[in-house]
């Protein structure tokens, strides 16, 4: 799985190819210092400069403020477009390739198609609409195309007909106990999964690769007990281990998000180890050996590149995991109940089910959908990219 | 290193995680201010009292006043001699209150795991044998179903169409029936059912896709050759090989079900389980309680994933001791 080189050998630019010292940034790593500067002067003045309690943007006059979680995945969004889109715009020829063998898979495409939404929703959302508001007299609107008993809702919003109040486009997908409108919390909730899925993706491989690679190249002893530490790792009850932080310590989204990724590298280390080991024994490893590479060079320019494409398929399906935790977290009430996530609201609908059950039923089913579409790419992106794994599991 | 020698490295090995995983708790606790002390501190303010010496007194009654390696040695002698505290919110020992609530969680817990291990594989090893039927695309269909819905929600969904539109369940569970009753195969049917649905995935799609391997293997070709009927081929040919890289992820995808979902799966019917037992505590603050579960729980993973290694190397004799 080349992710450098052109189509045609004799096309290669060798003096571009031997530009290869450490401090020769491509266009990818200018891009990323590019944008994470901006970024990174922002988090620095609105940690220091500005109070706690001042919005972030009041200089230019917006109310809207940025918790660490935010900056952190604004972070991971640049990582993700100058490291992997971008790379795949200037490799058309694999691109191309990859698609072709992903398109076969329709399940996944379709999934590929709603993930999409979910994350352009996640992103736009927020900015082109206002966060849900209380308002008691709208509560319990049923679901447009939907009707419930006029006793209901506080007071109909649509139009009411044989006794029974039906839904307007005005709330397209009902409103909360609050009079909230369940549609914008759902975007809303977009954004807290999209934070999740690429924020622990991120430490999750960082960890994961560098520890992985490490073990495999130190070898020996240091090997034994790096592999060692990650038996524990795995077999830590993350999930009992942060009910405990909570009730110590309390916490938020970020809380959750440090301690699951923090616990769940160790698969990817062990993989990436395996993995490493036994790219380290190919031909081309040692025909750039020969030719003077580094150790640094070597697994920078071959082992992380190789071992990196493969888990791609390993990181997908980890997200479901932590959609599920977070979820579960905020079901049971010791979740951080200001972050509007699906969860929470799945566990405020909880008590109205029986007479309102579209409030937990809409997230409920975008939850259900988004862990699905996650399965099913992960699966997808197992086969375009490993074409060797398909063939044994055949 | 011959099987004895790795057996014991092995569990040596667990007896260590099972050690840094008490220490990390400790550690955990340690740290953090202790609810009790505060209680006491809020108690004495209230009762117009000093607050500093209620906290210097609770403390001194806990022992918190002693050196942090004092406390150390104490708490991992308690832990491992089952001595696990008072549970102050239930009035009873810890260890008591844990036993009672397995007597809940093992009903359920039983029938739920022996389900799995025999629906999971044999379906499995079915759906490959008619791979890219109607069946097989129904299997695969329903395995993801299971594997995507969330449990919780999946329960509530149950729980609404069975307990309050329906009416053929208790909404809330009711611990008066005898254990083999009617009356409780109803109401844990649907508990059953949520996690089986949940747990069965995993299982359906590793047995497929193993037992595809040894569908065409030279030995089947060789069984069928000779007349061996299908249900006796698969039987003994494809499902033996297929049992053994199961194992592996059989025992982790159902502790780590366990350890999730048993929690969310009692909260939502009412079960006053081992997985209730914790949420409460941690409702109620009580530290020692909540101690006594957490550490319940990590024995059983730690003590799930001895087996699991155990397993493995007994069922496969090509893995040498030397590798791991």
């Amino acid at each position: 799985m080349a992710t450098e080189g052109s189509e045609r050998f004799d096309q290669v630019d060798w003096s571009d190819l031997s530009r290869s010292g450490r401090f020769d940034l491509s266009i990818n790593s200018i891009g990323m210092l590019l944008t994470t500067l901006p970024l990174a002067l922002l988090a620095v003045y609105d940690t220091q400069f500005i109070g706690d309690r001042t919005p972030t943007f009041e200089f230019i006059g917006l109310d809207r403020t940025f918790e660490a979680v935010d900056f952190f995945f604004i972070f991971t969004l640049f990582l993700a477009f100058w490291y992997l889109v971008l790379p795949l715009y200037q490799n058309p020829r694999m691109t191309r390739y990859y698609w072709k063998e992903f398109k076969r898979n329709r399940p996944a495409v379709v999934s590929m198609v709603w993930l999409g939404i979910v994350f352009v929703g996640g992103i736009i959302g927020p900015l082109v609409m206002s966060a849900p508001q209380q308002e008691l007299l709208v509560a319990y609107q049923p679901p447009v195309f939907t009707s419930v008993v006029e006793s209901t809702p506080a007071t109909c919003v649509g139009e009411v007909m044989n006794g029974r109040c039906h839904g307007t486009w005005e709330y397209p997908l009902g409103t909360t106990n609050a009079g909230r409108d369940v549609f914008t919390m759902i975007v809303y909730g977009m954004t807290i999964s999209m934070q999740i899925a690429f924020i622990t993706t991120t430490i999750v491989a960082t960890i994961g690769i560098t520890f992985g690679t490490l073990s495999a190249y130190s070898g020996g002893w240091v090997d034994e007990i790096m592999m060692r530490f990650v038996d524990i790792i795995l077999s830590f009850p993350t999930f009992l281990m942060f009910l405990l932080i909570l009730y110590i310590y309390g916490g938020g989204l970020g809380m959750f998000i440090v301690v699951f990724s923090l616990f769940a590298w160790g698969g990817t280390a062990r993989y990436v180890r395996s993995k490493s080991l036994s790219i380290s024994e190919e031909e081309f490893i040692k025909a750039s050996r020969i030719s003077g590479a580094s150790t640094y060079q070597v697994i920078r320019g071959h082992v992380v590149p190789n071992v990196a494409s493969s888990i791609i398929t390993q990181l997908t399906l980890l997200i479901p995991g932590f959609l599920l935790f977070e979820a579960q977290l905020a079901f049971l009430g010791v979740g951080d109940s200001t972050v509007p996530s699906w969860g929470q609201l799945i566990s405020a609908g909880r008590s109205d089910l029986s007479y309102a059950p579209w409030i937990v039923l809409a997230p409920g089913i975008v939850l259900f959908l988004t862990i699905l579409a996650f399965n099913f790419l992960g699966d997808a992106l197992l086969d375009a990219l490993n074409p060797e794994a398909e063939a044994e599991s055949e | 290193m011959g099987f004895g020698r790795y057996v014991t490295a092995r569990v040596l090995w667990a007896g260590v995680v099972s050690l840094i995983i008490t220490t990390i708790t400790f550690l955990l606790l340690s740290a953090a201010p202790n609810p009790d002390v505060q209680r006491a501190a809020t108690q004495a303010a209230l009762q117009g009292g000093d607050p500093a010496e209620a906290v210097e007194r609770a403390r001194e009654l806990r022992g918190l006043d002693e050196p942090l390696y004092v406390r150390y040695f104490d708490f991992v002698q308690g832990v491992y001699t089952l001595d696990w505290g008072w549970s102050s919110s239930r009035s009873q020992p810890v260890i008591e209150a844990v036993g009672n609530a397995l007597y809940y969680t093992a009903q359920y817990s039983i029938p739920w795991t022996i389900l799995t291990v025999i629906l999971g594989p044999l379906v499995g090893v079915y759906s490959a044998a008619n791979m890219y039927s109607w069946r097989d695309h129904a299997a695969t269909g329903f395995a993801f179903f299971g594997y995507a819905i969330p449990n919780f929600f999946f329960g509530i969904i149950l729980l609404l169409i069975f307990g309050v539109w329906l009416e053929v369940i208790p909404i809330v569970y009711n611990t008066d029936v005898a254990v083999f009753s009617v009356e409780n195969a109803i109401q844990l049917a649907i508990p059953v059912f949520v996690l089986v649905t949940g747990s069965i995935g995993a299982v359906m799609r590793v047995s497929r896709n193993e037992s595809a391997e040894f569908q065409n293997a030279d030995f089947m070709k060789t069984a069928k050759a000779k007349g061996v009927s299908p249900l006796r081929a698969y039987a003994y040919h494809v499902m033996r090989p297929t049992l053994v890289p199961l194992s592996t992820t059989l025992v982790g995808q159902l502790l780590a079900l366990f350890l999730g979902s048993s929690l969310l799966v009692e909260v939502v019917f009412g079960i006053p389980g081992l997985g209730r037992l914790t949420f409460e505590a941690l409702l109620s603050q009580d530290t020692n309680l909540v101690l006594g579960t957490t550490l319940f729980f990590t024995f059983v993973a730690v003590v799930g994933n001895l087996i699991e290694d155990l397993v493995f190397t007994v069922l496969d004799p090509r893995i040498s001791y030397d590798d791991r």
